[in-house]
């Protein structure tokens, strides 16, 4: 899944501050990979039942008003990719499974969701079984039927439409590399999916995809009725079977959610229904709305933030548990491509990265923001943190004068010197253009030369999305978070030569050894692969380097005074919104 | 206006008031009017100490090299061993690094403040010469050829004065650096260079037309005088008339407009800079500082203080001595 503030890493790498990591350790002490890790466990419990256990004294009433300064780019539920959309998508639309967050230490469980089960896999593996709960209603009233289901998957075909969403269904479904949705001529007949009866939905996959039942949690699996399907307009009413429902929506400004009257508790075994209502305002100014929130006065006191506290806000914040912190799955990176850049030369960029002078420009917290030595973070199972010599997401690199001069004279003896490094920034945001030139001041001083280009903040997605743009480092994706804790949500995605078409490559990788190997661990059982995503890890770090890991995102958010059981979901390394209430409604 | 053609001292006659007190006592007869303004503001003392507050921060700015060097810092270097890992500044005020250091990177603050006071003090001279100048000689001919002239050069500065000043500065960087060759083959460098000239361009574009409404209506009423009537009907080429005749006569309104300007955009830059649509790194200037500094008020007052006092000193005297330059030129006004 995308990091929410995929535009902003691009060049900037982070407005603010990060997150406190190690939900055991409060003062969290620095690397102390300990502290780190195991929040994402493969857990299920496919009998789960509706209704969700009570939260301690919550009550119910009022309208909690959340300022964001980021801005999901879309909520209609094929398209949604970005955390923060899936995250509040999560309000008003149900899928065929669901995370619930369990215990003390908030740890994720995948239950069935509008499924009565976690589907039953056939012996061959490529046929899935999902058995639908009865008597689920659209807020105004219409029952759901077992179509609306399979025409959502369906409609998740038609990528050139909703070219943001995810992509898997096209890599493992049956024909999903030929079927190009319903909106075409023939679009209704796709043999993929199939409804026998008005409770079974039926998946046909081409290849084994045993991580199905997590990716069903995803919003793409919210049933849709055609009738209702107006496209690219659908986002603007879209039809709600979780315990809110759109009231308003302006892309781009606010989103205002009220209760949806349909939504029986009894069926969802992970949602609450406590407040009246919720208020999404987006592109709010970060430092502006975080002060705000940490203040609490007034109506401030019902708001919240999913932004990371930004580090210069850290004398303001006078009660601790004003933040909500925790794990999110997520890895930022330093992306160079492999196609431009020799790995003689990879590896020397690696040795002269200043990690940081970069983390004290970029205005990172080390306390809560742990430096990475891996691809995957620590949150996916099966993690096993190594560490490279010179790739510890630590260390002075060039500001060190003879570590930058070393690198020059190697750089020379290759006979690369002066070897140019281009990327993006954003001209007109403060931080992004601080670390470039500091990045540049040092590159510069190891022996490179350096092209940065300054773009437009609104525009710099489109520049680094693409993935043949005319520069050599730093294309998105620049952070990654997990799409469920498995790393076949990872190295498939991000490292395999068929990424770079699909648009997802990190380091633009075109080799047939690495998909092979990538192959043949995602055909492994489930906990077989566990171990060996870390071995991938660090074959893809030793032998090719496409990427220089910076740091493990995780979750350190602001919230009102009057927000209950504020807690942090670490599917996704943001506020469990489903089970806020207020105290005081 | 009350002041007559410098070689003559019929005007000051005609408007006793004008020179009483000074021309009572202390001057002496044949002295010109710009002569006795300046004798008058030398004696002015909140004149003379803004004046000093002006030339300091001038000398600052033309010194900011010399300064940094004996200081031995620069302006663009990262010192990030001076910040600890929060990027709190570990230093404070020392012997090298006069006001200490920027948080987060670690740039020296006393060389970023000596260097920022030059896109303010460079940018507001500028364009405030070039406004000046459009201005003077576009109000002198609309005044003085009337006609069409007139009625072209007075729909053009309405045509101006009705653009919105903002949106047109806002819009005008993307143009101008797609006219460079697009922000792909700019360096950061060029790209901040581009918009500092954008901003002369803009403050200047902006700035002409108030002032040539004010000099196309002095010689509206300048031309019916004798002077000038005595000039035409000798044959004196239009030109001399214009800058000859005309020309001194508008010494007073052109220096108080120009005095009263500098300050406004001073103004005008760093708020413009606040706003992210001036000038941009790796440029120092106090606006930008500003807007970056006031996350930062609690943690490290000084960073902020620096930028602010550095603005609101300069505008602050730039805007006294306008106001004293105006008195001195015309003592009506004088309380």
């Amino acid at each position: 899944m995308q990091w929410k503030r995929i535009t902003a890493v691009a060049a900037t790498v982070m407005l603010a501050a990060v997150a406190c990591g190690s939900p055991s350790s409060n003062s969290g002490s620095k690397g102390d990979s300990n502290t780190l890790g195991g929040a994402q466990v493969k857990a299920t419990d496919p009998t789960a039942k509706g209704p969700a256990p009570d939260v301690d004294g919550a009550k119910k009433g009022g309208t909690i008003t959340v300022l964001s300064d980021v801005t999901p780019d879309t909520f209609d539920p094929t398209n949604i990719y970005y955390v923060d959309g899936n995250q509040i998508g999560k309000l008003f639309y149900r899928s065929l499974t669901q995370y619930r967050l369990d215990g003390a230490d908030h740890k994720p469980v995948l239950v069935p969701d509008l499924a009565e089960d976690l589907g039953t896999k056939s012996a061959d593996g490529l046929t899935w079984t999902f058995k639908l709960k009865q008597g689920i209603k659209y807020q105004d009233g219409t029952p759901v039927k077992a179509e609306d289901y399979a025409y959502a998957i369906k409609r998740s075909f038609a990528h050139e439409l909703y070219d943001a969403g995810p992509t898997y269904q096209q890599q493992f479904f049956l024909d999903g590399d030929k079927y190009k949705g319903p909106y075409v001529k023939g679009g209704d007949n796709y043999k993929g999916v199939e409804t026998p009866d008005d409770h079974t939905l039926v998946i046909h996959l081409a290849k084994k995809f045993d991580d199905l039942p997590y990716y069903a949690a995803f919003p793409l699996f919210t049933p849709i009725p055609k009738a209702k399907d107006t496209q690219k307009n659908y986002e603007q009413h879209p039809m709600a079977t979780g315990p809110y429902q759109v009231s308003s929506y302006q892309p781009g400004t606010e989103l205002k959610l009220t209760k949806n009257p349909s939504w029986d508790p009894n069926t969802d075994p992970v949602r609450h229904q406590y407040v009246d209502g919720f208020d999404f305002k987006f592109s709010q100014d970060l430092i502006k709305a975080q002060r705000q929130v940490l203040a609490s006065s007034g109506p401030d006191a019902n708001a919240l933030n999913y932004s990371n506290l930004d580090v210069s806000l850290l004398p303001e914040v006078k009660d601790q548990s004003q933040m909500i912190k925790g794990a999110s799955p997520c890895t930022i990176m330093y992306t160079m491509d492999t196609r431009k850049i020799p790995l003689d030369v990879r590896k020397l960029i690696a040795k002269a990265h200043p990690y940081d002078g970069w983390r004290k420009v970029a205005g990172l917290n080390p306390t809560d923001d742990p430096p990475a030595s891996t691809i995957l973070p620590p949150a996916v199972p099966g993690f096993d943190k190594y560490e490279l010599p010179g790739l510890t997401g630590t260390g002075k690199g060039a500001e060190d004068d003879a570590v930058a001069a070393e690198v020059k004279s190697e750089l020379a003896k290759i006979g690369k010197s002066n070897f140019e490094l281009s990327w993006y920034y954003s001209i007109d945001d403060k931080i992004s253009t601080q670390t470039t030139q500091f990045r540049k001041q040092m590159f510069e001083k190891a022996g490179f030369k350096v092209r940065a280009i300054g773009v437009p903040k609104a525009k710099i997605r489109t520049f680094t999305g693409d993935q043949n743009a005319p520069v050599n480092i730093g294309k998105s994706p620049t952070g990654w978070c997990s799409d469920w804790p498995s790393g076949t949500s990872w190295f498939p995605v991000l490292f395999k030569s068929d990424a770079i078409g699909l648009g997802n490559s990190v380091g633009q990788l075109e080799d047939k050894a690495l998909d092979a190997e990538i192959d043949a661990v995602t055909a492994k059982a489930p906990d077989e692969q566990l171990k060996e995503w870390t071995k991938v890890d660090k074959d893809i770090m030793e032998k090719y380097l496409p990427v220089l890991p910076l740091y493990y995102s995780q979750s350190n958010f602001p919230v009102g005074k009057n927000i209950g059981h504020a807690i942090n979901d670490p599917t996704q390394g943001l506020p469990e919104f489903t089970s806020l209430y207020l105290k005081q409604p | 206006m009350s002041i007559g053609s410098p070689d003559s001292t019929v005007g000051v006659e005609e408007h006793p008031a004008s020179a009483e007190p000074v021309r009572g006592a202390a001057t002496p007869h044949g002295k010109s009017p710009s002569r006795i303004a300046f004798d008058r503001l030398r004696k002015d003392r909140v004149a003379v100490t803004c004046a000093s507050i002006v030339l300091f921060f001038i000398l600052l700015a033309v010194l900011a090299p010399l300064l940094t060097k004996l200081e031995g810092q620069d302006y663009s270097t990262f010192h990030t061993d001076l910040v600890d890992e929060f990027g709190y500044p570990t230093i404070g005020v020392n012997g090298s690094h006069w006001l200490g250091v920027e948080p987060k990177t670690g740039r020296d603050n006393f060389a970023r403040w000596v260097y920022g006071a030059r896109p303010s003090l460079i940018i507001a001279f500028l364009a405030t010469v070039v406004g000046t100048i459009i201005g003077v000689v576009m109000g002198l001919l609309a005044g003085f050829l009337g006609g069409w002239t007139d009625r072209v050069i007075s729909w053009l500065i309405d045509f101006v004065l009705s653009l919105p000043f903002l949106l047109f500065a806002i819009a005008l960087v993307p143009i101008v650096e797609s006219m460079r060759g697009g922000s792909f083959n700019l360096t950061p460098n060029e790209q901040a260079s581009i918009r500092f000239y954008v901003l002369i361009f803009v403050l200047s574009f902006f700035g002409w037309a108030g002032l040539a409404r004010i000099i196309r209506g002095e010689v509206l009423s300048l031309r019916e005088r004798e002077f000038v009537l005595a000039a035409k009907a000798i044959g004196v080429p239009t030109r001399q008339v214009l800058f000859k005749e005309l020309l001194p006569n508008l010494v007073a309104p052109i220096v108080i407009s120009a005095s009263l300007a500098v300050p406004a955009y001073v103004t005008a830059e760093a708020g413009l800079s606040f706003l992210g649509v001036g000038l941009v790194e790796p440029i120092p200037s106090w606006g930008q500082t500003i807007a970056v500094a006031t996350n930062w008020f609690k943690a490290d007052p000084l960073y902020l203080w620096l930028p602010v006092v550095g603005i609101t000193a300069l505008v602050l005297a730039l805007a006294l001595l306008g106001d004293a330059i105006r008195d001195a030129f015309d003592p009506k006004t004088r309380r």
